[in-house]
């Protein structure tokens, strides 16, 4: 039952939506299978996956870093300069008695996006060097793969746009240094997602498991 | 679609659990004694054939979702302090504003993140529980395709809160021109998050294990 790095063999695999058993022929760079069943994703090759996400991580990293360390956005009006940096999003909710709001702001801008990038080149870094430590890598791999619909970057992109546009004719905007490491982030963020199969890593840490 | 197809039959037909996280599969053992779990050898996580309590949890989620998103659409989610004169927003109003300037693309991408996404995500949710309680035989593919594209979009309704964040942080120019966070946002995070949680815990393998065919 156990995977298999040939590349003549096939893998056993269950939709992870309708749980139809399935064998998953060993696929070709740029090829995507699907279920038969239900349509989902089981599985896409990327050539060179890994490479390609490890550098991707670490330029999230450096450019987040970028992102974060200057305004994105200030407002000039009256004389007054307001800026803002993604951490004063959610630092003016606190000020405002809106802990909730102010906990969910940090979170999903700053926290999960840093711990996704952080862990995912612990991860990949582990699995290119073969010196994998499953009782470490695999839990945090899983926390990744859970947590990765709360790291929500590009819909904050989306709302500095209307923020924008909403303040347009109040106020003169400048934008910040920030605001193009930000995009550039977002950009490298999906490519990363783009590159990596969550699948491909798994494979290598359920090597030597005996099932 | 390149897969090739034994016989068609489920894990759970085969006496195997596959990983919720890892996919990896494991044989369920014969007889297992109540209140063991069941570990998955990859990455240690409990191993369960379907989320365990998938409906009860989903639908307490939604239930709460439900109410929560009345004062959402009418308590204001901020207010525009404009040369000493508040003015209080509720969401609708919000798209609004932005129509009237003009600015018709993004007035719309805001009206389908926050008033077309949140009802679509509570309409589809409640039809996918109400279609696994009366065993449902419609489309499963379909349904199964609703909810992939509810688990991906839902995120989206956040666009507005984080639109309140950045503009509380930056207008404070006291008297003059000012904004404040309302009890409307809370609420609407509130449903946001809790849709989140609910479509998580949502189990479509359950869609399939309802068709006799």
């Amino acid at each position: 039952m156990s995977s298999s790095s040939h590349c003549n063999s096939l893998t056993l695999r269950a939709c992870p939506d309708c749980d139809l058993l399935q064998e998953l022929p060993c696929s070709q760079a740029g090829h995507a299978i699907y279920c038969v069943r239900c349509g989902h994703l089981l599985k896409k090759t990327c050539h060179d996956s890994l490479n390609r996400s490890l550098a991707f991580a670490l330029t999230g990293i450096f450019l987040f870093i970028l992102a974060n360390s200057f305004p994105f956005i200030s407002l000039s009006a009256l004389g007054i300069e307001q800026d803002s940096s993604l951490f004063s999003a959610s630092w003016a909710f606190y000020q405002m008695d809106r802990p909730f709001l102010a906990i969910l702001v940090l979170f999903t801008t700053i926290i999960f996006p840093l711990l996704s990038l952080i862990g995912m080149v612990i991860v990949l870094i582990a699995v290119k060097m073969k010196r994998i430590q499953r009782t470490l890598i695999a839990p945090l791999f899983r926390f990744l793969m859970s947590t990765d619909a709360w790291g929500m970057l590009e819909v904050f992109l989306l709302a500095v746009l209307v923020a924008v546009v909403k303040l347009g004719d109040m106020a003169d905007i400048v934008i910040g240094v920030s605001m193009y490491a930000f995009i550039a982030l977002i950009i490298v963020l999906t490519l990363l997602s783009l590159s990596l199969d969550p699948e491909d890593v798994w494979q290598e840490l359920r090597k030597g498991v005996k099932q | 679609m390149k897969s090739s197809q034994r016989n068609r039959q489920t894990a759970r037909e085969a006496g195997l659990i596959a990983c919720h996280f890892c996919h990896s599969l494991v044989k369920m053992p014969r007889q297992r004694q109540e209140n063991t779990e069941l570990h998955c050898p990859v990455c240690n996580s409990v191993l369960h054939s379907r989320i365990p309590y998938s409906l009860t949890k989903t639908s307490a989620l939604l239930l709460a979702a439900l109410f929560l998103y009345v004062p959402a659409n009418i308590l204001p989610i901020m207010t525009v302090i404009f040369q000493g004169a508040g003015q209080p927003d509720t969401i609708m109003q919000g798209v609004l504003h932005l129509l009237e300037g003009g600015m018709w693309p993004l007035a719309l991408i805001v009206f389908v993140a926050s008033i077309v996404v949140p009802i679509l995500k509570l309409v589809v949710l409640s039809g996918l529980l109400i279609s696994i309680r009366f065993q449902s035989q419609w489309n499963p593919v379909e349904r199964t395709r609703l909810y992939r594209i509810m688990e991906f979009i839902g995120r989206w309704s956040m666009v507005d809160i984080f639109v309140i964040a950045i503009l509380v942080a930056l207008v404070q120019f006291g008297n003059t021109a000012s904004i404040f966070p309302g009890l409307g946002a809370l609420s609407f995070a509130a449903v946001v998050v809790l849709t989140m949680f609910a479509a998580h815990t949502f189990d479509p393998r359950l869609i399939w294990d309802n068709m006799h065919d």
